[in-house]
């Protein structure tokens, strides 16, 4: 049932940082109780990087096997690497994401959230603002309604406007 | 007898355990269906909210959300040919040509009463099976818990078509991310990198939420181009002739789901495949050729993967190990509510199990009503524009991962580990052993330490034990052709033989 699919961009250096991390997973592990017994807090750990130090090494020997994903005429493997997995959309998201996260104790449940939910969605594509605005506030206030009603749920308050918006 | 009739019926006659196995079926329905969502993220989330709860009540949600999930990506996968969950995409080899023809309402009549009958057959299967494994799983040693682990991580990494290093990569990560904290046994930190918060370790649900949840998302970012094409459904209920036709072929695959299901690791997706893979070599003059709008190329996925659900159950039940992703959640659930799956949970509380039984039949009647009604509305839901949903995904995500333990940390975590599970999944590298790395992990790392402090931490007679008993030895071969079965070697042999 193996795909044959084809070497994506970044993803040999991706495999070669995964056995750098096994490496220091293992170094990591071995410092928990060194080699003192085969019963100490460190040796399953140390086992268990060992396998992954071992599949990881079989893993990029697999990925050296693939063909490269061709790119278009003239483009760099950073572009190309930059095109298929990091585009613009996807990065905005995340640091949207991150925004919200940040703003969420700040600026409590109901502010982050509706501006997160009005902003992402126009930033995946969805370009009528009032569609945005009122979807928003119409599901905002249907899980708001929800997580405080039936699950009891604790939402964060916000440190800027606590009190005025719970 | 009588008080285990009176747990399996509980939730039939409290109007709240009703009610919610009623609204989890029917929000499994949609949850499976729409694509981009998925159960096991549903479930995550859920259980997040739900850990104030008595166990009962949240035990019965999950398995109205498990049921009608699994059941819910055929819709989508009919209507839409894009599977609304892994289990569907045999599904939709038939399903979607059997749209086009003007059949969708016929299809997913079938569909729904093929899942219904799978699913009874699988609850049957746990019903008998599940108390005899219990008994047998009390003479299971811990190098036996050890290797049934590992056999599960491997499973699942291996047997839904990726590479198995890789499925194995990912399993050892998950078990690293489980060892997080302070070891139980002699309270020594291990990848605490001094830090005071991580020796209380990672929240595993904030890992859930963010693995399934936010990287699923982040995956779908590149299939926002997609358009559904939109499907006429018509009757609904299937002529009683073509399915007493097709009830001989349903039972084997149920019998099927119920066994891949039962496996430790592998689901509702590869008993699908599985059971159509059966299906499409044994019955010989299908109503359309497969691929074409086979009947039977519907009902075989279907009745399994609802087959496997209760199937997933057994070992969860019985050895306290995940039948697949979802009941790895399950787990995690049942932690939370303080309680231990395993051979001594099916003994100490068999109302516990019986409960669940009761509840899982109780959602498949409910999967009955609500699968054969109200297709319309649900054809123009799951078509809402991912621009809308995901967005509300990453909101409920976070919040969930929030939820848990009312910590800001845990909603980083999520991102972290979604974008971690973003690049894993990218490069073909499965996020589902991460998950059942992290949550066997502790088990793994007991049995090994038990089984090696019972051999006096004697590496030859520690070893000699996996092959002198029999149980041992027999739970080794598995293990061992699992992993055989995997490499080059073994694929040519196999060529060999059937040229």
């Amino acid at each position: 049932m193996h795909t044959s699919r084809r070497r994506l961009p970044g993803e040999l250096v991706f495999s070669m940082l995964l056995i750098a991390f096994s490496l220091f997973m293992l170094w990591q592990a071995y410092s928990i109780s060194k080699f003192e017994s085969f019963t100490s807090a460190g040796s399953f750990p140390m086992f268990a990087a060992m396998v992954m130090l071992l599949s990881g090494l079989i893993a990029a020997g697999e990925t050296v096997k693939l063909t490269p994903l061709p790119g278009a005429e003239g483009e760099s493997a950073w572009r190309q690497f930059v095109r298929q997995m990091t585009p613009g959309m996807l990065v905005q998201f995340v640091l949207a994401i991150a925004a919200y996260m940040f703003l969420l104790e700040r600026l409590g449940f109901v502010m982050s959230s509706y501006l997160f939910l009005v902003i992402s969605m126009r930033l995946l594509g969805s370009r009528k603002w009032v569609l945005n605005i009122w979807v928003s506030a119409l599901s905002l206030a249907v899980v708001y309604l929800v997580f405080k009603t039936i699950f009891s749920v604790v939402l964060p308050s916000g440190t800027l406007l606590q009190g005025l918006i719970k | 007898m009588n008080e285990a009739l009176g747990y399996f019926f509980m939730s039939w006659v409290d109007p709240r355990l009703l009610g919610l196995i009623a609204a989890g079926t029917f929000a499994g329905i949609y949850i499976g269906a729409i694509p981009g969502l998925s159960v096991t993220m549903a479930v995550s989330i859920l259980i997040s909210f739900t850990f104030k709860w008595d166990i009962n009540s949240a035990l019965a949600v999950i398995a109205g959300i498990y049921l009608g999930g699994v059941y819910g990506g055929s819709r989508s996968s009919i209507l839409l040919n894009i599977p609304g969950a892994p289990s569907a995409i045999a599904t939709g080899l038939d399903g979607y040509p059997l749209a086009k023809r003007g059949e969708a309402g016929a299809a997913i009549g079938l569909t729904t009463v093929m899942s219904v009958f799978g699913g009874f057959i699988g609850i049957l299967a746990l019903a008998i099976a599940a108390p005899a494994v219990a008994t047998l799983a009390l003479k299971f040693a811990p190098r036996d818990y050890l290797m049934l682990a590992i056999w599960g991580i491997l499973l699942v990494g291996s047997l839904s078509g990726g590479s198995l290093a890789k499925g194995i990569f990912a399993g050892a990560v998950g078990v690293l991310i489980g060892s997080v904290g302070l070891d139980p046994m002699t309270a020594e930190p291990r990848f605490t990198f001094g830090s005071l918060q991580l020796t209380a370790g990672i929240s595993y649900v904030a890992a859930m939420i963010g693995f399934f949840g936010v990287a699923e998302v982040l995956v779908q970012l590149h299939e926002m181009h997609l358009k559904a094409v939109k499907q006429n459904v018509d009757k609904i209920i299937p002529p009683w002739h073509l399915v007493k036709k097709y009830l001989p072929l349903a039972a084997r695959t149920s019998g099927i789901g119920v066994v891949v299901g039962a496996l430790p690791g592998a689901g509702g997706d590869i008993a699908a495949l599985m059971a159509y893979d059966h299906a499409k070599r044994t019955v010989k003059n299908p109503s359309s050729p497969f691929g074409e709008g086979a009947y039977e190329g519907l009902v075989a996925p279907e009745s399994a993967n609802n087959a496997a659900v209760p199937g997933a159950y057994i070992p969860m039940m019985t050895l306290g190990i995940p039948g697949d992703a979802v009941t790895a959640v399950i787990i995690g659930a049942m932690y939370i509510h303080g309680l231990k799956p395993g051979p001594m949970l099916m003994i100490e509380t068999p109302h516990l199990f019986w409960f669940q039984v009761g509840a899982l039949t109780l959602a498949n009647c409910f999967l009955l009503v609500f699968g054969l009604t109200g297709i319309k509305i649900f054809a123009k839901i799951v078509e809402t524009p991912k621009p809308l949903l995901l967005p509300l995904i990453l909101m409920l995500s976070a919040v969930g991962a929030y939820a848990i333990n009312n910590n800001p940390a845990d909603v980083y975590w999520m991102l972290g580990f979604g974008v971690v599970g973003y690049v894993f999944k990218m490069y073909g590298f499965q996020v589902g052993p991460i998950i059942l790395g992290m949550i066997l992990g502790p088990l793994m790392d007991s049995s090994y330490r038990q089984a090696m402090i019972s051999a006096e931490g004697n590496v030859g007679q520690f070893a000699g034990e996996f092959v002198t008993s029999p149980l041992s030895a027999i739970i080794l071969a598995a293990l061992t052709f699992t992993i055989v079965s995997q490499t080059a070697w073994w694929q040519r042999l196999r060529g060999r033989t059937s040229a």
